[in-house]
Formats: structure tokens, sequence, C-alpha cells
């Protein structure tokens, strides 16, 4: 079946199976930021936003997302410059492996969105569903709290 | 953050960022599952649905439907026998595998190999598969691994290696230093107790995964998430004959999971067979189930003190869980000793040993800590119980016995990795510097003075503390290489073997690298791990990279600093003694400069032509230990047993951080991976040996949130053996949270936890017992 | 990827019915179920979420919440969110993650009839009614829906009555990201000091949500004070619990005396 989907802020039109998962869609179009680390809705690594909300890709029907925005990790930066969140967590050493990360980027992004001065326990309630095991997460909450207020400062 | 060190330093010992932090915040496909190569196969393993069974018949004729290119069965794969432990040749583990068997092991062992078109049609072809099992029976509790009647499982013909293989008993090792049963019989104190320390899954978040295929010119290559890709290359050769070259892209954790083969001969046997590009992503639950997971073991430790706190005597006897296979067997078990014990070097006598048996569930392997974790919660446990029966404070009665600089333990030399050890007398120990200021920073003192429960609220607080060390490297076995190239643009190429798995090890190397040619980070480019570029390289493991591969680069980088100091005589004219490297260029006394671009470009193309390029070796005599001492606050519900880790302090000794933001990232992130061994993480079988937890949805690493703030300090030391005075850091912080989060337990509730995971449930009931 | 052979669409709930009576039919909302259910013989999958069904709508004695509202949307309702004592504006950041709550939908976190739902037991306290389709539109109670096995019906709307009281959720699990391993709802309305009536919800026994009749009885007509050791030993009495990899049993009803501990002291 033909979807048509806006990713990144460019409209697509798709061909997909009709039981296909968002995140294999993606990666099958090169948005290989999407990681694949668990199908069971428990680790937020395909994390993606779907009309500004962050949602799961890998138990997201493609079909269900016909005429919706999804924006991935691939669409908050540029190759000239990152974005706010990615420069704090390199700068805190949030990011080790990585693979977690286009994830928490795109969950912190709606967060502060949402909440542009979240507290401490906001923004770890916020991001629970993104799990990491290299950092033990303490760096990612002071990347994304720094952010917050260099955010409000501006 | 930057800590006192000797040197005058520009480059190491500060936080540069990452140099693959750019791509990795951005997404980019630097995955081994982002690679896709034209007509590429999906390859899908059939896995035993049985914990122990012979196939008795196997038919693949019905799954060979359309679009399925080969299905290859023990019968089609070379019957040549190896281990999956990435380890130094020989292995000191033993060889009882093969790519497939006619036997399985456990729930989950390979039985077919599955290439086609695509994801659908290998899962179609897979359920097509008709395969006929005789069930034996199994042993799914290793406790009864050598019990009378209990099955072989490894009776194939072709074992090596393994102790005594019809007992079930992969290896045994024991020592003993002076006579611990006279010593205990003298002691004021003796503690006798039953440690349980439980398997655990790495989750790192990257599955494991591999891709071959033949490049143009017909060699065979591998794209392999893996920590050890020149023993991958050896091991491939071993089992197919063929060569092959092996790249590492960036690995997406591994914690010691991807220091084996886990899927490389499933695609290599297929791209032989087929002659296609082969790629083989394992599912969550494969990683969970079919890879690797933490040596479970039991330790019966005995210790004995005088009334003046003398530590006098020291044994642990264990048992090890080494599941189907005995990957690490061996060498995991030993660590459990050789890197615990020396820290309490002061005993009159020691004794360590113990089997590590077969059991019919998933093969254990390398997990960061490898073994010490394993060794130090008995430790740690036995001396703090000790401590309160003598009524010393547990921080006074560990240092008092604990190691010094300028000592040594004859453990070194008796206990290496898998065989002797050597000597070392120890050039750098801050334990007491960890101990008295992170007892200071923590609070120690002033928090064990509070009371402990509020029955108002019905909660409980309590303070523990542990102490650990380590190792850096396996001595006189772990080598490593590195490559510098310079280049006509003032960069230069660093080629490394070292395996950066998202440790940042790439980024430190090049740290040392720029200190030493006084140029900047950026100018170092990074290539790391691809058997047919970078130069030989263990991998990375054994907390090696910063110490052994770290003094590989700063060797090179010495070199080149000659090399180019020599050309550039020839340039300018002027003798060698007379010119220094500063700042990009080499400057002479009497203020002439030669631009390192302009010097290389001299060289390629008008004068004296040549490329300068050095390769340089580091085999290290000695594994200086780093140290930690570790305090965890914790909170426990008196009503549900559940406990949470305020607070946890590590107050590190790694020498010279090279990198101080990325050393203490390691620092933390193996504190919550200790804290989940602690209290989190559980290996639940059904029955018939089936992982239950074999998803991110039952088996719970820590998540954010449930851990309350982790704390990293640096304690100030100099490693005169190490690259700029480092030792290395990635492993020492799993050793601590197990016995700190139980000591800190018991010192709320009085209630000792001799097994991990402490279980909310298990302390419940304990606690219901006391009557709190 | 699920192996099925189409994706549908319908555009009311009566056509949505329709394709679901098809033999090899999955009706899917929020679409989380798919990584739970380990689906083998699905051929068509049925998307509810195209009906539409997102409204809340406040009513003088009712809030009607259709059946595809997303969990996360509960609390944009600020009547709805305050009802009962903050009760869905506390609760709703417990379930889940901010992922989860984004899909699941009210419908879906009941349709599945799941024994680790925390939304079936909070919306059991609060005594919620829904409106199905079978062929027809009809009303049942949420309790005796979970009781019951009504299959195929589509749960197109939930309403929850404007009753007086405070409630309150009460969740323990082992992570802070994990289903529960029990959860307990309280509601209770006071007339001065007495406990003019209660409801108490105990849900991941681990079977679905139940409400607790004995302890409910022995609340009401009592003054708040001074009952809750009394309340809680009678919990821990009466209680049906069973064991899975969580927790046992009897460790089950421990957590349940200790949640309605927690829970009595909020109220």
């Amino acid at each position: 079946m033909k979807v048509t989907i806006k990713i990144n802020g460019k409209v697509q039109s798709v061909e997909i199976e009709p039981g296909e998962m968002l995140l294999e869609t993606l990666r099958r179009l090169g948005y290989k930021g999407v990681k694949h680390a668990c199908s069971t809705a428990s680790c937020g690594a395909c994390s993606v936003q779907i009309d500004g909300k962050p949602v799961l890709s890998c138990t997201t029907f493609t079909a269900a997302v016909d005429g919706h925005e999804v924006m991935t990790i691939e669409g908050f930066s540029d190759e000239n410059s990152l974005s706010d969140i990615q420069k704090a967590l390199i700068e805190e050493g949030g990011s080790q492996c990585g693979f977690c990360i286009p994830g928490l980027v795109v969950t912190s992004e709606a967060l502060l969105r949402e909440n542009p001065n979240p507290t401490r326990q906001e923004v770890i309630d916020y991001l629970k569903g993104n799990l990491c095991r290299c950092t033990g997460y303490e760096s990612q909450t002071l990347a994304i709290l720094k952010v917050a207020k260099e955010r409000q400062s501006k | 953050m930057k800590t006192l060190i000797q040197e005058k330093l520009n480059v190491v010992n500060t936080s540069i960022e990452k140099v693959d932090g750019k791509a990795l915040v951005r997404g980019k496909p630097v995955f081994t599952d982002d690679f896709d190569l034209p007509n590429t196969l999906t390859v899908k393993i059939l896995r035993s649905p049985h914990a122990h069974a012979i196939i008795k018949s196997i038919d693949t004729s019905k799954a060979m439907i359309e679009g399925v290119a080969c299905i290859l069965t023990y019968k089609d794969v070379p019957h040549v026998i190896y281990t999956r432990a990435g380890q130094g040749y020989p292995e000191p583990s033993p060889y009882d595998t093969f790519v497939l068997d006619r036997k399985v092991r456990y729930v989950g062992d390979g039985v077919a190999i599955i290439a086609a078109e695509n994801q659908s049609i290998a899962e179609k072809a897979m359920k097509l598969i008709k395969v006929d099992y005789e069930i034996l029976p199994s042993i799914l509790d290793y406790e009864h691994a050598m019990d009378k009647d209990a099955p072989i499982i490894h009776d194939e013909l072709e074992i090596s290696g393994a102790y005594d293989p019809k007992r079930n008993i992969a290896a045994h090792y024991e020592m003993e230093i002076g006579n611990v049963e006279e010593e205990l019989k003298k002691c004021d104190y003796v503690v006798d107790e039953t440690y349980h320390t439980p398997n655990q899954s790495h989750a790192m978040m990257e599955p494991h995964g591999a891709i071959s295929y033949f490049d143009p010119n017909g060699r065979l290559t591998v794209i392999s998430s893996t920590q050890v890709p020149f023993h991958a290359r050896r091991i491939i050769k071993r089992i197919f004959g063929v060569n092959c070259r092996v790249i590492k892209p960036r690995i997406g954790g591994g914690f010691g999971g991807k220091q084996a083969l886990h899927v490389e001969p499933y695609v290599v046997a297929v791209t032989l067979k087929t002659g296609k590009p082969a790629k083989c992503i394992y599912s969550r639950e494969e990683t969970m189930t079919a890879s690797n997971t933490r040596h479970a073991m039991r330790f019966r430790a005995r210790a004995g003190a005088m009334k003046d706190g003398t530590l006098v005597a020291l044994e642990l006897w264990g048992l090890s869980n080494t599941g189907a296979y005995g990957e690490h067997a061996l060498t995991v078990f030993m660590v459990g000793g050789s890197k615990t014990l020396p820290l309490y070097n002061k005993v009159k006598a020691v004794k360590f040993g113990g089997d590590v048996v077969y059991s019919n569930t998933e093969p254990a392997g390398a997990f960061r800590g490898y073994g010490a974790p394993q060794g130090m919660f008995p430790i740690d446990s036995i001396l703090d119980e000790l401590a309160y029966k003598i009524g010393m404070d547990p921080i006074e009665f560990k240092l008092k016995n604990s190691i010094r600089e300028g000592e040594t333990s004859p453990i070194f030399k008796i206990m290496g990795e898998g065989r002797e050890g050597v000597d070392q007398i120890i050039n750098s120990c801050k334990i007491e510097e960890c101990a008295v200021n992170g007892a200071k920073k923590f609070g120690w003192y002033e928090k064990r003075k509070r009371p402990r429960i509020d029955p108002e609220r019905q909660i409980a607080h309590g303070y523990g503390v542990a102490f650990a060390m380590q190792g850096s490297s396996i001595p006189a076995i772990d080598m490593g290489g590195a490559t510098i190239k310079m280049n006509d643009d003032g960069t230069f190429n660093l080629l490394v073997g070292a395996t950066d798995l998202g440790t940042g090890s790439d980024t430190i190397l090049a740290q040392i690298a720029a200190e030493v040619l006084h140029t900047k980070v950026e100018k170092i480019i990074v290539y790391s791990s691809d058997t047919d570029m970078t130069p030989f390289d263990k991998g990375a493991y054994a907390s090696s990279t910063t110490y052994v591969s770290g003094n590989a680069v700063k060797k090179a980088a010495e070199r080149m600093k000659v090399e180019i100091l020599k050309a550039a005589s020839e340039i300018m004219n002027k003798p060698t003694h007379t010119l220094e490297l500063d700042e990009d260029s080499v400057v002479s006394e009497d203020g002439d400069t030669l631009s390192f671009g302009d010097l290389q470009t001299k060289l390629f193309y008008t004068f004296n032509q040549r490329q300068l390029e050095v390769t340089e070796s580091f085999v290290s005599e000695v594994a200086p230990p780093p140290y930690l001492v570790s305090f965890a606050e914790v909170e426990i519900d008196l009503g549900s047993g559940k406990v949470r880790v305020v607070d946890f302090l590590n107050y590190v000794d790694c020498g010279v951080p090279i990198n101080p933001v990325l050393a203490k990232g390691q620092v933390e992130g193996a504190s919550a991976q200790g804290i989940g061994m602690a209290l989190f993480e559980d290996h639940m079988m059904d029955k018939n040996g089936r992982l239950i937890t074999d998803d991110f949805f039952n088996y719970k690493i820590p998540a954010r949130g449930d851990i309350g703030s982790i704390k990293v300090r640096f304690a100030r030391s100099y490693e005169p053996t190490g690259p700029f005075g480092a030792k290395s850091v990635s492993e020492i912080g799993l050793d601590t949270p197990g016995p700190a989060i139980a000591n800190a337990i018991f010192d709320a509730v009085g209630i000792r936890m001799r097994k991990l995971p402490i279980k909310s449930e298990d302390l419940f009931f304990e606690i219901k017992k006391k009557g709190l | 990827m699920l192996n099925v052979k189409a994706y549908l669409k319908p555009d009311t709930v009566q056509s949505a019915y329709e394709m679901g009576q098809i033999p090899g039919s999955l009706y899917v909302s929020g679409g989380l179920m798919v990584a739970q259910l380990k689906i083998s013989n699905v051929e068509r999958i049925v998307d509810l979420k195209s009906v539409g069904l997102t409204h809340i709508e406040d009513h003088s004695d009712v809030f009607k919440i259709g059946a595809n509202v997303k969990i996360s949307d509960l609390i944009s309702n600020p009547y709805l969110a305050n009802l009962n004592g903050d009760l869905l504006k506390n609760s709703i950041k417990e379930i889940g993650s901010t992922q989860i709550r984004n899909m699941a939908t009210l419908g879906g976190s009941i349709a599945f009839k799941l024994g680790w739902s925390d939304i079936i037991t909070i919306f059991m306290i609060l005594d919620s009614n829904l409106e199905i389709y079978d062929g027809e539109f009809s009303k049942i109670s949420l309790q005796e829906y979970v009781k019951k096995s009504p299959k195929g019906v589509i749960i197109t709307e939930i309403e929850v009555p404007k009753s007086g009281g405070i409630a309150v959720f009460e969740k323990f699990a082992k992570s802070n990201f994990d289903i529960a391993t029990l959860n307990l709802g309280l509601k209770v309305v006071l007339d001065g000091q007495i406990v003019k009536d209660a409801c108490v919800v105990v849900g991941s026994r681990p079977m679905v949500s139940q409400r607790i009749k004995e302890v409910e009885e022995f609340l009401i007509g009592k003054q708040l004070n001074g009952i809750t050791k009394d309340a809680c030993d009678l919990m821990e009495r009466v209680v049906q619990v069973g064991s899975d990899i969580r927790a046992s049993a009897e460790y089950r009803k421990a957590l349940s005396r200790f949640l309605l501990d927690k829970a009595l002291r909020r109220v």
C-alpha cells in the first residue's frame, strides 16, 4: 500500500507493506539514526516525533502514520551545526556509545518545547522511557538542564 | 575538570570532546546495522527450544521456498572445534564449540542458519524446518553440575582444554599462600559465610550483528560489532580456513559481551556458501538468550582477624557457572581472586580456588569487571562483617589491611590470566586518600551518627563502604600497536587496532598523540580497528586500552617526533638538539620555524623524498591496579523492602585521567551497571531452561530515576609506567556497588544480604522476620 | 513487521465491527499491544483510530471520553484531570513512559484486560462505565467488562461519573520504568470524619484489577483516623493474588497492605 508522510519537513510518498512498522520504513528510507534495540516498547532508542510528540517507531504501524508529520534525529541538525542539546550531550559526556542518543535527543526536544524550564525530576520523569546502558544517566540529565537554562536566558 | 598532575600538559588531562561525538549525536549511519550492501542476504538462526538434546534428524527440504538462498545445518559447516572467546592465542578457554553441532546444549543454541532475500522469507522458512530431537536430561542449576548422576554436557571427542568434562568441570584452579586453616585457629574473630552473585546480561543498547561479503577483489570482509577484530579474524581462519578482513565500525556498547564471536561465523558460512553478502542482526531476545552473560558464582568465604583489627587470613572457595560453553571460564574465575585479593596484601595466609562448571544455560563470558565483581562481593562483605564483629569502623578496618605504594603481593606472581602472573611493585596507590577524602566528602562519620530507622515514615537509611582494585591490562600477554603517518596538510593519521566501543578510546589515544606531537586533537585523524589497515591490538578488554594501547601510541608519537626533528634538521640545516616541537611546527633555538605541513610537503615533492610513518608496539610487564573506594547511602521502605540508592560516591585512583569527563563517564556507567547487578537485574528461567527475562520488558536494567546521584572524584595520582601517568578506569566501578549496597543495607536494618541481586521481596521477608 | 495482508481504516464503528468479525482480524488503536501479543495468525489489522472517538466531553454529571483518546491527552482537560482530588493528574505520569502515553489509547488500555493495566485500576476507582459496540451500542460497567470476556466488541466511549470524594492511585514497581508488581486505587467519600462511601481496587495481582469489597465495607461508616492497621490486616487477608516472575503471591499480599497504608495516609 502507499502512504504519504512528511519526514523532516519533506513530503514523501512511500510504498509499504501493510504490517510494516515505522522503524522499518524509516530505516529503509535511509533514516539510520532511528535505532532498533528492543521491539518491546521498552527502551526508547527508536523514538521519533509524530506531529511533534515523541513516540516509539518500533511499535507504530507505518500505515497509521499516513498523512502525518514525522521528525527523526536527522531533522534536528544539519551537516554544519549541532543542536544545543546535541552539543550539551557531548560536552557533559552524556553520549558514550551513542546508540541511545538519537532517541534521547528527539524526546528531549519535545520535553523542552512542552516544558521549557523543567526541574531535575521533570527531566527524569519525561525521559524515563529512554534507556542508556553506558552513562548512568547523570551526565545526560545535566546536559538537558543546561540547555534549558541556556534557552531561558536567550 | 582538571586534576593535578606532575607534568605540564596541553592536551592530556583535559576534557576534549569525543572525536566521534558529533557523528554519534547526529545519528549518522556508523553502526553495523546501518550498512546496506546491494543483494545482501538476511541471515536468521533457528535455535534449540531444548536445554539439552541430540538432533536425530533435520529436514530442510520444505523450507527451501522461493527467496531462500541456503539453509545450513551441522552437516554443512566445517566440523572444527574452537572457542568463541576472543582472547590472546593460544586461548586459555577450552575448545568446546562448533559453529553448529549435532548436539544442542542450551535453549537458544544454534540449530540451522537460514539465508534469504529478506527477513519475512527467512522467518517463514525457519518455521518449515523439521527437527526431530532426542531430549536429554539437563542441568539447569549449576550448583548440581557435579552431582553423581548429572548428564555429561560435553561428551564430544574433539574437546580440548577443559579440566574434566566427564564431570562437567570446564576449569579448576587453586592456590594457597601460608596455611589458612592454621591461621584461622589463631584468630580472635572468624567469619565463614557463603555468597552468591548472579548471571547478568550486558544489555548493550546495540544488539550483536555482523555483515560479510567478498570485496571486488574476492577478499572476504566482515563488518562486525566486535570488541576483538583481530581475534575474530584469527578464529574465522581457524574455523573456515579463510583469510579475511575484519572491520569494526562504531560499536553501540559492549561491556565484554562483544569479546566473543557470536554472529561472525554464521554470516561467513553463508557468504562462503553463496558468494553473496550476508547480514545478521540479532534481535534483543537473541542478544539476551544466545550470546553471553556474566558468570554466576557462589563463594564460600572465610576470614579471620585479631582484636586490634589485623586481618590474618582470607579464603575464597568458589563455584562458577560457565553455562553451555567454557568461554573465559578459567580466566574470569581467576580474576575473581587475582584482581581482588592483592588489595589485602598483609594477610598471613590466603587461599583461592574452586571449579568452573558447565550447565545447560546460556554460555557465560566476559563482562566488565571480569570476575572481580564476583570476587569483591564476598571479600568486601566478609571484611565488613568482621569489622562489625571486632567493633571497628569498616573504613578503618579495610584501610588498615590494604596495600600501599611501594608494596607488593605474592599473588601478582602466582595468579595471572589462566597461567602464572608477573611480579610487580605498586608504584601508585592512593587508596588512603580515596578512603579519607571520600569519607569526608560523603559525610560518613556524621551520617553514621544519625538514627537509621524512621518508625513514623517506615523508612530506614543506611551507609556502606566498599573498596576495590582492578588491573590495567594482562601483563606479558596483551599487545597493542599504533601507526602514525604524517600528512602534507599538517595532520597525522593515527591508526590503531584498539577498539573504541563507546568508551572514548579513539579520543584519549588522539590526546596522547597530540600531546607528544605538540598539536591539537583536531589534527589527529584516528582510524581504529580494521585488520587490513591498522596495526594489531588485542582489543578492548581487561582495562587495557588506556594503558597498553595508550603506551603504544605514546611510543609511536615519540618516535614520530624523532623522525620529524631529523627531517627538519636536514631541511633547516640545523642540528636536531637545537630544534623543538611547538604548536604544529618545528622551532629552532634561533627562532626559525618550519610548520608540519611544510615539512611533509617538502618531503613529498622536493627534498629527501619520503613518507614519515612509524609503527610501535607495546606490551606491559606489569598491570598497575587502579583503586576505588565507594560510599553508598540507601533508603529502604520497611513495608515493601524496596531499596533505593540515594547517593553513591566513587573516589577513584586511576592515575592521571587522560580525559576527565570520559573517565568520569566510565565510572558512572560502571556504577550504574553495578547497581543493576546489586538490585535490579535477574535471570529467570522456566522449568525447561528457557530464559523468561529475555527482553527489556522483563529484564530491568536501571532506568532513569532508579538511581539517585552517582558522583565521581579523582585522587591525585600518577602512575609512572602509564602514558602520562594514567592507569585504567573502565571496569573498576563495577566492583563496589554490590558490596557497598549490601553493607549499607546491613547498616540500615542489621540484615546481611549475601545473595545478589538483593530483591525487595527477599529483603522484605527478612525485615519482617526481624520484626522491624 | 507483522506478516498481514491488509491494514484497514474503517470510517465508522459499524464498519470497523464488521471488518473485525472476519477471522484473522486484529483491532489496534495505539498499536503498542503488538509488542506484547506474540501474534501469529493475524491476517488483517483494523485500525480503530480512523473512526475518530477522540473527544473529552464535560456533561453535567459525567465526563464522556472517546476510546481513542491518548493517555497523555487525558489530562488535557483540566476538569477531568482534577477530578476526585487530582487523581488523573497525579497518576497518569506513573503509567509507562512519555512515548507510551503518547501512543496508548484509553480504549486500548482497557480492551486487552491486561492484569498489569494501571488504567483499569484507575478508571475502576472512578466507577467508570463503558460504551461498547457489538452490532449495537450498549453500556457495561468497567468492573463487569473485565470480569466477562465479550469477544470482538469495540469499546467506543468511557463514561466517568462526577462523584465526590478523594481518590488516590499507588503503584509498586521494581524499576521506575516497569509495569506494576501491584497497583492499588482508593476512593473515599467523607461525611465529616466518617467514611460515607469507599472504593478499593487492586490490580496487577498479577490478574486483572478487582474491587476489594470486604475492605470497602470495612471502611464505610468509620472514621479514617486509627483504622489503617485494621484495614491493612483485612486487605492482606482477603486480597486474591498470584505469583509470576515479578513477585510471589505472599509478597503481593504484603504489597497490598503496603500500598493501602500509603493510600490511606494520602487521603
